[in-house]
């Protein structure tokens, strides 16, 4: 796989909540009816704004409403905002694989079949937990009912994937508890879950709870417990992993959105917070094309790329949109150096592990030449494996290597240059 | 020459010795108020900071007696620490008379009587002073006991100060000029001039030092040194007065600097003789010893491209610092270095702060050794100070160590404790005598290779500070010794090598293993740390490796936040030295050479 074989991935960010929740370091707020009426005008305007600048022929063959909670709003601004892209951005023919983030409380038979209308085809839903204590533990507005009654709406309802998000490793979460969640969500049979432990962020209440001594972390081998039982369980059940918190029942039901932030296909993100990342060529203009061309020139397969994300303070996001500016905070260039760095850090973190061989013929770096002492250390550890198949050697995590992939990535030598 | 006084001030560590010079060349005027700072001979930071002397420094003062006549008062300072008793002799060599500060609260201690030994063996005439009247504890009548019946001086000839205060200053500069003889010597006959400390001029090169025992030396003097044979001609004779101050001449019993266009200390032996070339000295000053190393260490830098820079330092170093010396070492996991001697624990201390502070260079030490004997099997003899070239145990017949004599004073209450220290590090012929009521001495004979490792910090500890401690060398015996090498997941660590006695080879090698996996960050995988002498694996500990440590989200925004971290981490990684595929930090090579002493206070 190359990194910019696939086609481009959209991405449109819903930044409002009904609230918002103690663990969500997301760029968020809550939302008023004109304040949401503004903000729809503002990223069907953005849609415009980017479009001029946007080099990548190949039309959008993903469109991901995320958030925030883009199922608070009303159907007809999710039409206006696709609409839109439709008119602005090339989109692919038929249509695009559209992606919608919904929480329980709003997935009515009504509204699923409205968002079936608008081309929605994985429908994510923030179930959370099938425990109604630990929902109330998390401060989310819906219950354990209301979870069950979401989830067979969506089934009912006929989109090609139903995704769950789970969340496990809370304080005071017993292992029975997690796995009771885990059988439910079984038995409910969506295509796909995504089950995230928790992560306490600094500046979030939980946060804030940790440092007052209020909450405290479960520790780093209960921590590795609930993940190794986590995956066995789903693979068991006939979920495998892919990602570290992404399994799918089968190969299709996996995210293709997602899958683009993890090999570099190129994607662009509208609304506050929202990343892009164009590649080569396909750098929309602004790009500083002399310095790009200066990165790729020293290996003439060797990829460089611009990164670019929005401000993620919603009103000053408005303002630049408002005054015919692109709402960009800060964009970084990628050399060889930082792209390989993420393809192994990406890489490492899915069950497909690091096609080898194209790591060497797009960076010029033998991997495992250049780390031998370390890839013998870790395979003897049982942390990764070296796969040899018809479409090459890669460079595989096994479960425990999922587990530290983030450790893993550093230890790895990257004589390369920037 | 009547009118000239070459002294020093000796004294045990903490009496009181160099507020005491400050306080004579105050009341000398040699310096002006303003002028004025503290320790003013003790002129590295490092000296000031740890109130102790490292390097001689000498000062001329001018006093006008009672008697109504100008005396040339010549005080030399020396260190205080029995790791510098060499350079304490060569001062002591160039002197007359000394005054020996007691402190009128802790009394005679070890090095007091050490010290006076040594004043006597140079045929110095001793004027006890007893310092720190002042303190609410001092008690003088005491003081006055012990100079009686431990160190044998007259009482009644003692001189009572307190430096601090500044009294008693007057009588005990009428003191210097009436109980220590004038220097002898004839200034018409042969030159010969005692070199007893060089100092380094950015400017004009190597500043000797000298005392005149015979002849006169003046600018134009044709000289050489009598041991290494040098020649120089001499460019500027002068006074050290805390500035150098050129005078035409220097004569028989005078103390002075000179110059004489030489570029670096290097070829420079202190305790050589300078005589003049076209009428040379018949013999040269007796009394010469060279310094002589007995700790071995190697050193590096830690990153590897501060090599150049330490190469410099350490020259430059050298320059003011005889003692020190050092060859080219490599090391497979640190890299190039240094091997370096030192006379003692507390002189490789100072070198590596100094190289650390004065010349910003991060270091990394191996364990520090003594030099051990080796007779081989075909008989043919090896000095070995580097476990890196300790020959194969099947060839060697036998191995000899050095050993000290070490004298120790300690209240009598902890003498159980003491002598079970001298029999845990191998003491023998372990003796002790009543010096006073309620003190004690003891003598035992102890492997110096023992005493490196945190004796002396073990016996503070245990004596509660009042123990105190010296040694003098004594000589080789035979010893079992083995070779400990320290491997990281399989690779050997050779600066973590060293010679121990078998005996103490499983423990030693057990606490370095423990040490290491202390202070080795947890890796991805499994870390074996084990001691072994030759194949044979002696310790063993294991670091265990991450479980979790993935978080769980990694999409748009979180790409570039965790790419950057991963690189900021690994910046820091490179401030580790790689054995295999281990990181290991600079930490750990500095935790296995700390002392138990550390380890209990942290």
């Amino acid at each position: 796989m190359k990194p910019n074989d696939g086609q481009p991935g959209l991405y449109l960010h819903i930044p409002f909540c009904s609230a918002v929740c103690p663990y969500c370091d997301f760029s968020v707020m809550r939302v008023l009816v004109s304040a949401r009426r503004r903000f729809i005008d503002n990223l069907v305007a953005e849609v415009s704004i980017a479009a001029r600048d946007w080099r990548e022929p190949r039309p959008f063959d993903t469109v991901y409403f995320g958030g925030g909670t883009p199922s608070l709003l009303p159907v007809e601004d999710l039409a206006c905002v696709l609409d839109s892209c439709r008119a602005h951005l090339a989109l692919a023919t038929p249509a695009p694989w559209v992606f919608l983030e919904a929480n329980p409380e709003d997935v009515t038979p009504e509204a699923c079949a409205a968002w079936r209308g608008l081309g929605v085809r994985t429908l994510s839903i923030g179930v959370q937990s099938f425990s109604d204590d630990v929902l109330r533990f998390l401060g989310r507005r819906h219950d354990a009912q209301q979870a069950r009654a979401a989830v067979e709406a969506a089934q009912a309802a006929g989109f090609n994937t139903v995704s769950l998000d789970l969340i496990f490793g809370l304080p005071g979460q017993t292992a029975e508890a997690w796995q009771r969640d885990l059988a439910t969500a079984v038995t409910l049979a969506p295509g796909h879950l995504s089950c995230y432990q928790l992560t306490i962020h600094p500046f979030t209440r939980f946060g804030a709870r940790l440092a007052r001594g209020q909450l405290s972390e479960i520790p780093e081998e209960e921590k590795a417990d609930l993940f190794d039982f986590t995956h066995r369980f789903l693979a068991d059940a006939g979920w495998p992993a892919y990602e570290v918190s992404n399994f799918a029942r089968s190969s299709d039901q996996e995210s293709r959105h997602n899958r683009k932030y993890w090999d570099h296909t190129p994607y662009l993100g509208l609304g506050p917070s929202a990343h892009s990342l164009a590649i080569n060529d396909e750098c929309p203009k602004g790009t500083d094309q002399k310095k790009l061309a200066g990165i790729r020139s020293r290996r003439a397969d060797v990829a460089a790329a611009r990164r670019w994300w929005n401000d993620l303070r919603t009103p000053q996001w408005e303002r630049r949109v408002a005054a015919g500016e692109r709402p960009v905070e800060g964009e970084e260039l990628l050399g060889p150096r930082a792209l390989a760095t993420e393809t192994l850090m990406l890489g490492l973190r899915t069950t497909a592990g690091i096609d080898l061989d194209g790591f060497t013929m797009r960076y010029g770096l033998d991997l495992l030449a250049a780390n031998d002492a370390l890839v013998a250390n870790l395979v003897n550890e049982g942390r990764l494996v070296i796969r040899s198949g018809p479409e090459g050697r890669r460079l595989v995590p096994t479960l425990s290597g999922l587990c530290v992939a983030d450790g893993l990535a550093m230890a790895f030598d990257l004589p390369l240059q920037r | 020459m009547d009118h000239i006084r070459n002294f020093c001030i000796i004294a045990h560590i903490d009496h009181g010795k160099s507020t005491l010079a400050d306080r004579l060349i105050q009341q000398c005027g040699a310096v002006e108020a303003r002028e004025f700072r503290d320790q003013i001979l003790d002129s590295m930071d490092l000296e000031r900071e740890r109130g102790i002397t490292i390097k001689a420094n000498t000062v001329t003062l001018p006093y006008t007696a009672k008697d109504g006549r100008t005396y040339e008062l010549n005080l030399i300072d020396t260190p205080g620490h029995v790791d510098f008793s060499h350079e304490v002799r060569r001062s002591l060599m160039s002197c007359e008379g000394a005054l020996l500060v007691i402190d009128a609260s802790q009394g005679v201690e070890a090095q007091t009587v050490a010290n006076l030994y040594l004043a006597v063996e140079f045929g110095l005439q001793v004027v006890p002073v007893i310092n720190k009247i002042d303190l609410p504890s001092a008690d003088v009548d005491r003081v006055m006991e012990e100079i009686d019946r431990d160190l044998g001086l007259d009482p009644f000839a003692s001189i009572q100060v307190s430096a601090k205060q500044g009294s008693g200053i007057d009588g005990l500069l009428e003191a210097i000029v009436q109980q220590l003889p004038p220097p002898k010597g004839e200034p018409q006959a042969p030159l010969r001039a005692l070199l007893f400390d060089a100092q380094y001029d950015v400017y004009r090169g190597a500043v000797l030092l000298v005392r005149l025992f015979d002849g006169t030396l003046r600018a134009g003097t044709h000289i050489r040194l009598m041991h290494s044979g040098e020649e120089h001609r001499v460019e500027e004779v002068g006074c050290q007065r805390l500035k150098r101050v050129p005078v035409p001449e220097l004569s028989a019993g005078e103390v002075g600097y000179v110059l004489a266009g030489i570029k670096g200390l290097s070829g420079l032996a202190i305790g050589d003789t300078l005589t003049e070339v076209e009428r040379p000295a018949a013999e040269p000053v007796p009394g010469y010893r060279e310094a002589k190393p007995v700790v071995f260490s190697s050193i590096y830098p830690m990153a590897t491209n501060d090599y150049e820079a330490l190469t410099k330092a350490l020259e430059k170093l050298k320059l003011n610092d005889a003692a020190l010396i050092y060859e080219k070492d490599s090391s497979a996991a640190l890299g190039f270095g240094f091997r370096c001697g030192f006379l003692g624990l507390l002189h490789l201390d100072v070198v590596q702060e100094r190289l650390e502070r004065e010349y910003d260079i991060s270091l990394i030490l191996s364990a520090p050794s003594v030099r051990y004997r080796i007779v081989l099997n075909n008989d043919s003899e090896a000095w070995i100070d580097n476990p890196t070239f300790y020959p194969d145990p099947a060839s060697i017949k036998e191995a000899f160590e050095p050993y000290i004599k070490a004298t120790i004073m300690t209240p009598e209450r902890y003498l159980g404790t003491v002598m079970d220290l001298c029999r845990d590090r191998r003491g023998v012929d372990t003796t002790f005598n009543y010096l006073a009521a309620g003190r004690m001495e003891v003598v035992s004979n102890l492997p110096l290779a023992e005493v490196l490792f945190d004796f002396y910090d073990r016996l503070k500890s245990i004596t509660q500070g009042y123990g105190s401690f010296d040694y003098e060398l004594l000589d080789y015996r035979q010893g079992d010794m083995v070779k400990v090498d320290i491997l990281v997941n399989g690779e050997k660590v050779d600066a973590l090598s060293q010679l121990v006695h078998r005996e103490f080879a499983r423990p030693r090698a057990l606490r370095y293993c423990e040490r290491l996996a202390k202070t080795i960050p947890r890796q991805q995988f499994k870390i074996a740390i084990q001691g072994a002498i030759g194949g044979q694996i002696i310790a063993r500990t294991t670091i265990n490796p991450f479980r979790k440590d993935v978080t769980a989200k990694c999409y748009g925004g979180d790409i570039t936040r965790k790419r950057k971290l991963l690189e900021k981490q690994r910046e820091g990684k490179k401030k580790m030295k790689m054995v295999g595929a281990v990181e290991i930090p600079q930490a750990a090579f500095v935790a296995v050479l700390r002392t138990e002493e550390d380890e209990d206070g942290r």
